[in-house]
């Protein structure tokens, strides 16, 4: 660690009244430490030793990046939380969303554009072959700009969940945990990683023959679309 | 009913149910929250909204990319 990021870090901690330090090599754990950054790095190997290298190596420089940011989130105010550098509700402010002070006619403009948008790319893009360069170019774009976006922060001030609803959350987290056992457990009955089984077929198995015609990927492509701008503007 | 109708009734299973899930919250939000709220939730750090984000851009990777 530097003079330099001692001086800053010390000035941080004057400004809020703490007194840890911690050293660049602590602020890199932190980040290491973050479930998700081995969740991506898992995700990364097994997408790597199926044969989808690319899905492999996005997510690794995700998860890099996610370090990266966590560290130094931590040098910048090592007192502080671990790692909540995006802003949440509160710090949204007022008319702040960056689409929420929109006039309403401006919002209906730029969602009619937005639908015609994904239109045509869905329409363009389910037209090449799935697995082709052209389809893979067309989905890494909106993917990494997806996320770009995501990274930013939210979109829109949103009610945060609190009382009974927050403590039903877990619901939602049962049917996530089933649908994933069921989709590793068809995963784990394939004779081999990239052979399909008939009798234990999994989600992608079934889905081929909707997604062999231009109209199937276009439709599949679409409805991506379509959960991507729910999920981004969370 | 042959092991692949288990499996695909299985997942329909989880489809429904989360179905059923989304509709019950919405008639009835005091109680149980919808799936948007849940990953509004989900998605007020910044790891959250990443690894929702990612989630999402996975699931096109895997069923387009190379």
């Amino acid at each position: 660690m530097t003079e330099a990021t001692h001086g800053t870090g010390d000035e941080q901690l004057a400004a809020v009244g703490h007194e840890a330090s911690i050293t660049a090599g602590q602020a890199l754990l932190s980040g290491l430490r973050q479930p998700l950054v081995a969740i991506l790095l898992l995700i990364a190997l097994c997408s790597a030793i199926t044969g989808k290298p690319l899905d492999g190596f996005l997510m690794a420089v995700v998860a890099t990046l996610l370090v990266w940011d966590a560290a130094r989130s931590r040098l910048s105010h090592p007192g502080g939380a671990a790692y909540s550098s995006a802003p949440g509700y509160t710090a949204v402010s007022g008319s702040q969303g960056r689409a929420y002070g929109a006039g309403r006619r401006r919002r209906v403009l730029a969602g009619i554009a937005g639908l015609a948008t994904a239109g045509l790319y869905a329409s363009v893009v389910g037209s090449f072959s799935r697995f082709s360069w052209p389809a893979t170019i067309a989905v890494v774009t909106v993917g990494c700009l997806m996320i770009a976006i995501g990274w930013q922060g939210p979109l829109r001030r949103r009610e945060p969940l609190t009382g009974r609803p927050r403590r039903r959350a877990w619901l939602w987290g049962v049917l996530l945990i089933a649908g994933g056992t069921s989709e590793l457990s068809s995963l784990l009955q394939q004779p081999h990683l990239t052979t399909d089984s008939y009798a234990h077929p999994t989600i992608s198995a079934l889905t081929d023959p909707l997604l062999a015609s231009h109209p199937g990927r276009s439709v599949a492509l679409a409805g991506w679309l379509l959960i991507g701008s729910f999920v981004v503007g969370r | 009913m042959s092991s692949r109708d288990l499996t695909i009734v299985g997942y329909l299973s989880v489809l429904a149910a989360g179905i059923a899930l989304q509709v019950a919250a919405l008639r009835m939000p005091e109680r149980l929250p919808s799936l948007g709220r849940v990953f509004t939730h989900v998605m007020r750090t910044r790891t959250g909204r990443v690894g929702v984000c990612v989630a999402w851009a996975w699931i096109g990777l895997h069923f387009f990319a190379r």
